[in-house]
């Protein structure tokens, strides 16, 4: 039966996140910009809290458990509260979502081809973090290749029991603190996707160090870093999945499939951002311009507003179609791509009517401040984890014959 | 609980209206185009299917199924052809007004022809738009007047669908001038009353089968018996109308949507050109990709708003979500039409190809029940808590003139 309910526990994360966003994130989120940093007691309590809310299971469950112990009989519930936390947590503040203590992006890789003993070692560091957080990270993208995947330069020349690898990768979130990083290599750069292996490099690896930390647009309370690999000899026992895992393309696969769960993720934090750029607009209207009147430019307002809200919306639908498609493991590549091209676009267009709705107002960076932030940051949401382009890409393929490039 | 699938039952009627669809209205779009009616054959098979009375409750002779599958109906009939879905008996927007605006005693009588599946010919419409806005005061020029023992109507509507077979309408007229939108009232008028004459039929654009002409009233006598009183609050209850039915047109915009971006997808990988089909152009496929996403999205906003009447929910949230989806599967379809023209080139401009009339009849449904306007203007004023005035939010002439 068609319906969009929330069960109790999806209500009460909302409701809790709402509150916590309301009374102790939001009023932070302009200090945490400037500064550059989310400050860590308030993510050491969050931490703690996301634990709390999990209830009596084990938190390591999710992560112990590899990819063939699904039950497709049972759907899952974990992506749509996924996607319902993640839009009410960037509504208050975005950066919060990748600054989470834990195996960010680098967790989906492991999870999907690291064997059960690297999924033990290397989630193993995050079952108990009350004395020290910690993250680990995804190392795809360099300079010379962003979008096309296959390009990448970094190289890796098995020698004895360890690979030893050499390049620059960029963009890295929680790249500089991260305890260890997924790295995309290529044995030989001719061979395409089919050259690829995937590393768990460690902090403190010889030959592995930390480039410039970005100044960016937005999202700026998150660490975007350059990683350098000079000579890094990583261990065999190191290499995702093993040896025998990489006769084909499987290398490249398991780059891809990190996307189509946090695609749709990606677009509920859009969706978030979007929300709260939105809902500032609509309160400004009603506690600055003269409604009651015929204003005739108000019109023009209102209608801006409503398109505003029901892009966001449309947005919405097709993220929660893409997150129950994966709970109901469907497989949802191109319903994850549109999730996250329409809510990127909605969401920048959120933002920017907000501010032309507010007026001069809107752009003052003390008075709304918030608004201000909020175009700053939702920009990358259409850039990263896959331009928009790219997505369009993901689903024309799947929309027209034969087509497998441009 | 999220789920995006329609319920078994929904699911199969789904899948006998798509065979029908398929067999019976795909097919013969362009035959109701040239004879500007339905066939009385797919009138007849429409009403023994139940189709039209699928929303209307159990207990006022309908199957009770909802105003879900009653979208789920229109979208699928939609994706066959948009415009039959205006020449069907009881898809009219007469039983979402009586539904909203009647007691159940009236309700019951009013809609038992629309649900009686030996009926091929029960039509009845709503008349609502006038010509000519009034500048002396707000309100309709169309006047109730008190007589004794009822009412007497005298006025010109327009704008209303299937005039010439319809038995009955709801029309809306001015009771007291001085209130203006405020002071509307809603009655029933038979074909045979005296004083009622059928205008001429309008040319329109698209969905010309659904048989659009002027209602004229002269002197019209009404019993008190036969005026709708909307409940405690008739101006919210019209509202609730409007907002209904401007859904269910949106579900067939949806239906008119998908079946665009399909034409044009299948154009898109035969038609060849520098040596490859075209679609094999990024500029190409990422309209494809576009108009996808559009669709897709506008088909559960759809379903969504639709859900939430027949569960039941607060009344301004149910506005809220019936304006956002109803307003853009407008401004979608619309898109996706118009690019399935562009995609065909020079061959979509032609009446060979489907696509233009497709692109006509998501014009003139936009007009149909609320306009994407008005719908943006209602949303915005729920979002900013302003009271829900007639004047400002019902579909009056004064904003833009609308068919019913």
């Amino acid at each position: 039966m068609f319906e969009l309910e929330l069960n109790g526990q999806q209500r009460m994360l909302k409701d809790a996140l709402a509150d916590l966003g309301k009374n102790v994130v939001r009023p932070q989120s302009l200090s945490w910009d400037r500064k550059k940093d989310i400050d860590p007691e308030f993510l050491r309590t969050f931490y703690g809290m996301s634990q709390a809310l999990k209830g009596d299971a084990n938190p390591m469950e999710d992560f112990q458990e590899g990819p063939k112990h699904r039950d497709t009989s049972k759907p899952s519930q974990a992506n749509r509260t996924a996607a319902i936390g993640a839009e009410e947590l960037a509504w208050a503040d975005a950066s919060i979502m990748l600054s989470l203590p834990g195996a960010g992006l680098g967790g989906p890789p492991l999870r999907g081809s690291g064997t059960p003993e690297q999924r033990e070692r290397f989630f193993g560091i995050f079952r108990d973090m009350t004395d020290e957080l910690k993250w680990g990270a995804y190392g795809l993208t360099e300079p010379g290749a962003g979008s096309d995947v296959a390009a990448i330069r970094t190289s890796c020349r098995k020698d004895g029991d360890a690979y030893v690898l050499n390049g620059r990768k960029c963009y890295i979130t929680n790249g500089a603190r991260a305890s260890w990083v997924v790295i995309f290599a290529t044995v030989d750069a001719s061979l395409g996707r089919a050259g690829h292996r995937a590393f768990v490099v460690e902090r403190g690896t010889p030959g592995f160090s930390v480039g410039k930390i970005e100044e960016k647009m937005g999202l700026r309370a998150n660490e975007t870093a350059e990683l350098v690999l000079e000579d890094c000899r990583v261990p065999v026992e190191n290499l995702l999945g093993g040896e025998e895992k990489y006769t084909s393309k499987e290398g490249f696969m398991t780059a891809m499939k990190t996307f189509d769960n946090t695609r749709p993720l990606v677009a509920a934090m859009a969706i978030g951002i979007g929300r709260a750029a939105y809902e500032y607009a609509a309160d400004f209207v009603k506690d600055n311009y003269v409604l009651s009147r015929p204003i005739p430019r108000y019109a023009a307002i209102a209608e801006r507003l409503a398109r505003v809200g029901r892009r966001l919306e449309a947005a919405r639908m097709l993220t929660w179609k893409a997150v129950w498609m994966a709970d109901h493991y469907l497989p949802n590549a191109k319903e994850a791509s549109m999730s996250k091209a329409l809510a990127g676009q909605a969401a920048i267009a959120a933002c920017i009517d907000a501010i032309e709705i507010c007026g001069a107002h809107g752009t003052l960076s003390e008075d709304h401040a918030l608004l201000e932030k909020w175009f700053r940051d939702i920009k990358v949401y259409d850039i990263f984890e896959g331009t928009g382009q790219i997505q369009r890409i993901v689903i024309s393929k799947r929309l027209i014959s034969d087509l497998r490039g441009f | 609980m999220i789920s995006f699938e329609p319920s078994e039952d929904q699911q199969l009627i789904l899948g006998t209206v798509a065979d029908f669809t398929r067999a019976s209205v795909a097919p013969r779009a362009r035959e109701v185009e040239g004879a500007r009616a339905v066939s009385d054959d797919v009138r007849r098979a429409v009403a023994e299917m139940g189709l039209g009375a699928a929303h209307v409750p159990e207990a006022l002779g309908g199957q009770g199924l909802g105003l879900l599958t009653a979208a789920l109906i229109n979208e699928e009939l939609g994706f066959g052809d948009a415009a039959t879905c205006f020449g069907l008996p009881a898809f009219g927007s007469f039983s979402y007004a009586v539904l909203e605006l009647a007691s159940e005693e009236q309700a019951r009588a009013l809609l038992a022809p629309l649900c009686d599946p030996s009926r091929g010919d029960a039509f009845a419409s709503v008349a609502w738009s006038e010509r000519a806005v009034n500048r002396e005061r707000a309100g309709f020029t169309t006047l109730a007047t008190p007589v004794d023992g009822g009412f007497e109507l005298t006025g010109r509507k327009c704008f209303v669908q299937n005039v010439e077979l319809a038995e009955r309408f709801v029309v809306f007229a001015q009771v007291e001038a001085e209130r203006g939108w405020d002071g509307l009232g809603a009655f029933v008028v038979s074909k045979g009353d005296a004083g009622v004459s059928v205008g001429e039929r309008h040319r329109t654009l698209g969905v010309d089968c659904g048989n659009f002409a002027e209602l004229g009233l002269e002197k019209v006598r009404v019993a008190s018996s036969e005026r709708l009183m909307g409940g405690s609050d008739f101006t919210r209850a019209t509202l609730r109308f409007f907002a209904k039915y401007s859904l269910i047109v949106a579900a067939r915009q949806v239906g008119l949507g998908r079946a665009a971006f399909d034409v044009a997808r299948e154009y898109c990988d035969i038609r060849k050109a520098f040596g490859k089909p075209i679609g094999h152009f990024q500029a190409v496929a990422f309209t494809l990709a576009d108009r996808h996403m559009d669709v897709e999205s506008a088909r559960e906003m759809v379903r969504r708003a639709a859900w939430m009447w027949d569960a039941g929910k607060d009344d301004a949230a149910c506005l809220l979500a019936t304006a956002h989806a109803a307003a853009h599967a407008h401004e979608v379809a619309m898109r996706a039409a118009d690019d399935a023209v562009q995609l065909h080139g020079g061959a979509g401009f032609m009446r060979d190809v489907i696509v233009e009339k497709m692109m006509r009849d998501a014009k003139q449904m936009s007009l149909v029940g609320m306009t994407p306007e008005q719908l943006d203007q209602l949303a915005a004023r729920i979002t900013t808590g302003q009271p829900l005035d007639a004047g400002a939010v019902l579909p009056t002439p004064e904003t833009q003139a609308i068919f019913t």
